[in-house]
């Protein structure tokens, strides 16, 4: 796992009050290249989630590239950390990369896939981009 | 009076820390102990399969569990109660028992643009084997179906499917007027009365609908049991559609003969426990003054709403006097989820998303709404500790 994101999920495990969470969480949507809702298509959204949330995915010289951008704040913020985690790095990181260490943010209130805000949703998106 | 908190244990838990206030009882309502005693009671005294063993634990299995289905037809004044596992089993019974059955190629099944998904669904399955044409009755802008619209579809129409009250508008439809109307043209009528039942003790026989479906947890019993009621003249044209054990007379290799009663749409081992339940909480709701309650209800429901409006949000629904207590609403600088999330940070359970009413939210022109609904253990108190909270979030994050 990369230094950043350790830090950020370091600093997720500190804070306790749940409101917090979402004030930090809310801040990293900054982290994210923002994909413009220009660019947004089909083939851009994420299915899965009750916001619209769009992501692009590809490979720059051997590093994987992410943007993305979403009307709901949450996930957004969702977004900017999978960004954290995926963006600049090498493919073969990223391949190893697992969705699990969202839960040490304590954001989730269910483990169940198809209620994690899609969150696995855009990670898997991120996966297929990488031809896993 | 509002019923005691402390007869419903789960409001007594925390929620992130914080008191539950649970404002999602449009999706389910929450239990009373005395049908979480009931249903372990059942387990723990007397489980056993219903209908066939002469042993004492089976006869008190049985007993117990057809009083659900007396008390049942008594609460709803119904000739025949179906077990279902709720109302989407419901409706989808009666697509195949009755529909099957009765509707020709050419039929007009007439529907609403406020029905929730289970009473659109199966009707469009069924469309699909039977080549049966579906309309559906629009939404004005002021969240009414449109009569004058409904008047003028009933050409060839056998069956019309409306929503007693909508999950998303809390409109409560005039289904007295579409009884009467599609009765005067020999058409049959549909009643998804899941949002109604909660909070009115509905006359099944004097509504003059020949079916009404209904789900037990919107009404304080637990889930995986509902009913479809229908009337003496339906229930002897509907066909089985799911065969088994329990439901059959005598079985023979060359064929079947069928219950004469309602256990014939009831194949295979029944929802015992749940209908165990679901009696005790049609039991405790007899001691409750639904229409004092209900009246209540919509004022907070009134009053949370005129407030969320005074913050900027847009309302969909009304709050008429026979409307549920469902405040649907949005704001512009707040995505829903968002404000699902941080309000259950704080405690509160509201819903958001689609409501399973898609072509309802298209009509409206929105993806989704946040909804805040009421139900009886709900107190004024809390609709004011909501719209603090939501201020809160609107002053953070709006």
């Amino acid at each position: 796992m990369n230094e950043a994101l350790e830090e950020i999920l370091d600093e997720f495990e500190e804070i306790e009050d749940r409101m917090e969470k979402f004030e930090f969480l809310h801040d990293l949507s900054d982290e994210l290249n923002q994909l413009p809702t220009e660019e947004w298509t089909d083939s851009t959204r994420i299915d899965g989630c009750q916001s619209e949330a769009h992501v692009k995915v590809w490979i720059d010289s051997g590093l994987v590239q992410f943007r993305g951008g979403a009307d709901a704040s949450i996930v957004a913020g969702l977004m900017g950390i999978i960004s954290i985690a995926v963006h600049g790095q090498t493919v073969e990181y990223v391949r190893a990369l697992q969705p699990e260490f969202l839960a040490r943010t304590g954001l989730l209130n269910s483990l169940t896939p198809s209620r994690s805000n899609g969150f696995r949703n855009i990670f898997s998106r991120v996966k297929i981009a990488i031809g896993e | 009076m509002v019923v005691p908190r402390t007869d419903f244990p789960i409001l007594n838990r925390e929620i992130h820390g914080k008191k539950l206030v649970y404002l999602d009882n449009a999706a389910t309502t929450q239990k009373p102990k005395v049908v979480i005693d009931a249903m372990n009671n059942y387990y723990e005294n007397y489980n056993s399969n219903v209908h066939r063993a002469v042993h004492l634990m089976a006869g008190e299995a049985t007993d117990s569990y057809e009083s659900c289905r007396t008390t049942l037809k008594n609460w709803f004044n119904a000739e025949r109660a179906i077990f279902t596992s709720g109302t989407t089993e419901a409706i989808n019974l009666a697509a195949h028992a009755w529909g099957k059955e009765n509707l020709r190629s050419g039929d007009v099944v007439l529907m609403t643009e406020m029905e929730h998904h289970s009473d659109i669904v199966p009707w469009q399955l069924l469309a699909d084997d039977l080549d049966i044409e579906l309309r559906y009755i629009p939404v004005k802008e002021d969240f009414t179906l449109d009569l004058e619209a409904f008047d003028a579809s009933l050409d060839g129409v056998k069956l019309v499917c409306i929503v007693h009250t909508s999950n998303v508008l809390g409109v409560r439809n005039p289904i007295e007027y579409v009884i009467e109307k599609s009765h005067s043209i020999g058409a049959k009528v549909l009643i998804d009365a899941a949002q109604g039942v909660p909070h009115k003790q509905i006359d099944f026989e004097k509504s003059g609908a020949d079916f009404m479906a209904m789900s037990a947890h919107k009404m304080m019993g637990p889930t995986g049991i509902g009913a479809l009621l229908v009337t003496e003249e339906i229930f002897q044209s509907m066909r089985p559609f799911m065969g088994g054990g329990d439901m059959i007379q005598t079985v023979t290799l060359k064929g079947s003969t069928y219950q004469d009663n309602e256990h014939k749409f009831e194949a295979g081992t029944p929802k015992i426990a749940e209908a165990i339940g679901w009696k005790a909480a049609l039991d405790y709701m007899a001691n409750i003054d639904l229409e004092a309650e209900h009246s209540r209800l919509v004022e907070i429901a009134k009053w949370t709403s005129s407030q969320l409006e005074d913050l900027g949000a847009t309302i969909y629904g009304r709050y008429s006097e026979q409307d549920a207590a469902v405040v649907s609403f949005l704001f512009d600088n707040l995505h829903p989820e968002d404000l699902a999330h941080y309000l259950d940070a704080m405690g509160f359970a509201i819903r958001t998303g689609h409501h399973c009413a898609q072509p309802l939210l298209e009509r409206l022109g929105v993806k989704g709404t946040a909804r805040a609904s009421f139900y009886l253990y709900n107190t004024m108190e809390e609709a004011v500790e909501f719209i603090e909270a939501v201020k809160y979030v609107l002053e953070k994050f709006g």
